[in-house]
């Protein structure tokens, strides 16, 4: 019987740890390709080396995507931010008669598929062209844009799990005090919701910077983002220089996320 | 009054740049498409019916299904052990195990392909290994084949399976566990007959979320599929950017968001009517 119970429990271990490792197989293979001491990815393995990792800086895909994704990540997460914190501490209100279908409307990014929101922005990108003469089409503007919505629903997710636990007697007490919105805004609740906002923003950054579906659509002729240089880079062929670029960009975004964790607990937004 | 000011400058981006561009698609895949001239203006079903009469079109659509249907349920029965452990384990790295299984879902599906690409290449580490161990004699296709697409997208969508499964689990109390056991059901009626109607709620919210992610994949089916195989993602972006076809590509846009809602929604009526029982 005690048998019965330590094999169920050994099976149900096995199963829990294939999963995990399923999981993270991908991310490991990439990690050991990128220090292969040959160029082809055969196994196993003749040596290992640093060296492509020091080809990175000299390959102009590499270079420019990163630096384009950086940009675009930055000014993308800026401006959701501006526009999510007032939305989420408008939403957090109760008694608002069009609170529900406001909250539906603002995480419709995240619910349309990628490949689809990409195609509709890109058609609305060429009939304002059209109407204006801006240059609109493949610029850094219209990606910055694009991405912002992206960020606006993670950030406001994020900022409503601080503001959910923020007392609203505090901001009244500052208002009868004599606070105005604003002071009672930047002294009281700002400092409450700084954990929220800090993970927004980092969120927000790394939902941005690893986009690939919507940017395919908005990239102009030769200057497209990291992950879509990684993609383009990929369907020709895989060798340890592509495997060091992902590993960077896996380390990006992995740092980012575990400072994310220590400001809001991951499981509880994802 | 206040809070609709504060909610003003958010809902016009999202108006202005998504619901807007949204409308401005429909009404482009309405319009026709004549080679050479590119979009012509005008009130026509004929993009939908040469994507449902088209035996290409279909063959498309049906292979994008039949992934994405085959990834929801391995998925689901990869993920509820994995799920089980989590949302029962006192171990003090819980946090730990989640963050290993949230990480991955953020770091880039071109990246989570290239280290498939690693595993399944004729002298990868797949082929490696089982030439090592001797159970086969010369490599085996892997890249560019089905199987290969649907490893990709389980690996990519199984966190959101195990986290969808985790929350709900850990709302069921444990006693109910030891009662079924106590009245003396094996652990596989005790599954059954407990454990899965009680975390049906997550059983359904992940699979919806599994099955809709595995419909709009865009680069794990370019890069382990290969340029022959596509499915509904890529084939919007071929139609837009590759053909300049946008009343097409725009209609093909729709059936996918269409058939999509179409699924969930009946999956979701079905479940419901029979959690009700």
């Amino acid at each position: 019987m005690l048998d019965g119970l330590r094999l169920r429990r050994l099976a149900l271990r096995g199963a829990a740890g294939f999963a995990l490792a399923f999981i993270l197989l991908p991310l490991l293979l990439v990690t050991w390709l990128a220090f292969f001491r040959q160029e082809i990815p055969a196994f196993p393995p003749q040596g290992y080396t640093l060296h492509w990792f020091t080809t990175i800086p000299a390959n102009r895909a590499f270079a420019s995507g990163f630096w384009l994704s950086l940009q675009v990540s930055v000014a993308a997460t800026t401006l959701g931010l501006l526009l999510a914190v007032p939305a989420s501490l408008a939403l957090a209100r109760a008694g608002f008669r069009l609170r529900t279908p406001l909250a539906t409307l603002l995480t419709l990014p995240l619910i349309v598929p990628g490949v689809v929101f990409g195609a509709a922005f890109y058609v609305g990108e060429m009939e304002l062209e059209i109407a204006t003469e801006w240059p609109l089409l493949g610029s850094a503007a219209g990606l910055v844009l694009a991405h912002t919505l992206l960020v606006v629903p993670w950030a406001m997710r994020l900022v409503g799990a601080s503001l959910a636990t923020l007392n609203p007697a505090l901001e009244e007490a500052a208002r009868n005090l004599g606070a105005t919105p604003f002071t009672a805004f930047r002294r009281v609740v700002l400092p409450a919701i700084r954990p929220g906002v800090v993970a927004g923003a980092l969120f927000g950054f790394v939902t941005s910077f690893g986009n690939l579906e919507a940017s395919l659509f908005l990239v102009g002729p030769g200057q497209t983002t990291l992950p879509i240089a990684i993609l383009q880079y990929l369907a020709w062929k895989i060798d340890p220089t592509v495997a060091a670029v992902s590993l960077l960009q896996i380390l990006l975004l992995g740092t980012a996320m575990l400072v994310t964790d220590r400001f809001v607990k991951l499981s509880q937004v994802v | 009054m206040r809070a609709g000011a504060l909610l003003l400058p958010a809902t016009l981006v999202v108006v202005a740049g998504l619901l807007l561009p949204l409308l401005l698609l429909f009404r482009y895949s309405l319009n026709a498409f004549v080679p050479g001239q590119f979009m012509v203006e005008a009130v026509t079903a004929a993009n939908y019916v040469k994507f449902f009469t088209d035996p290409f079109y279909l063959a498309v659509l049906w292979r994008t299904l039949r992934v994405a249907a085959l990834v929801t349920v391995i998925c689901l029965i990869l993920g509820f052990p994995l799920a089980y452990v989590l949302a029962r384990t006192q171990s003090r790295h819980k946090n730990l195990l989640i963050i290993a299984v949230v990480l991955p879902l953020f770091v880039g599906n071109a990246v989570r392909a290239a280290g498939w690409m690693v595993a399944f290449g004729a002298k990868g580490a797949v082929n490696a290994s089982l030439l090592g161990l001797g159970l086969i004699t010369r490599p085996i296709d892997i890249m560019y084949t089905e199987t290969a697409v649907v490893i990709g997208i389980v690996a990519v969508n199984l966190p959101f399976m195990v986290l969808s499964l985790q929350s709900v689990i850990e709302g069921i109390d444990r006693a109910v566990e030891e009662a079924a056991f106590n009245l003396g059901a094996p652990p596989g009626a005790m599954l059954r007959r407990v454990l899965l109607p009680l975390a049906m709620p997550g059983v359904l919210a992940g699979s919806i979320l599994t099955f809709i992610l595995g419909m709009n994949a865009y680069a794990t089916p370019v890069l382990l599929g290969g340029p022959r195989f596509q499915t509904m993602g890529p084939l919007v972006y071929g139609q837009f950017i590759e053909q300049n076809n946008w009343p097409f590509g725009g209609a093909i846009a729709f059936v996918l968001m269409a058939v999509t809602l179409l699924l969930t929604t009946l999956a979701n009526l079905v479940v419901q009517r029979r959690m009700r029982r």
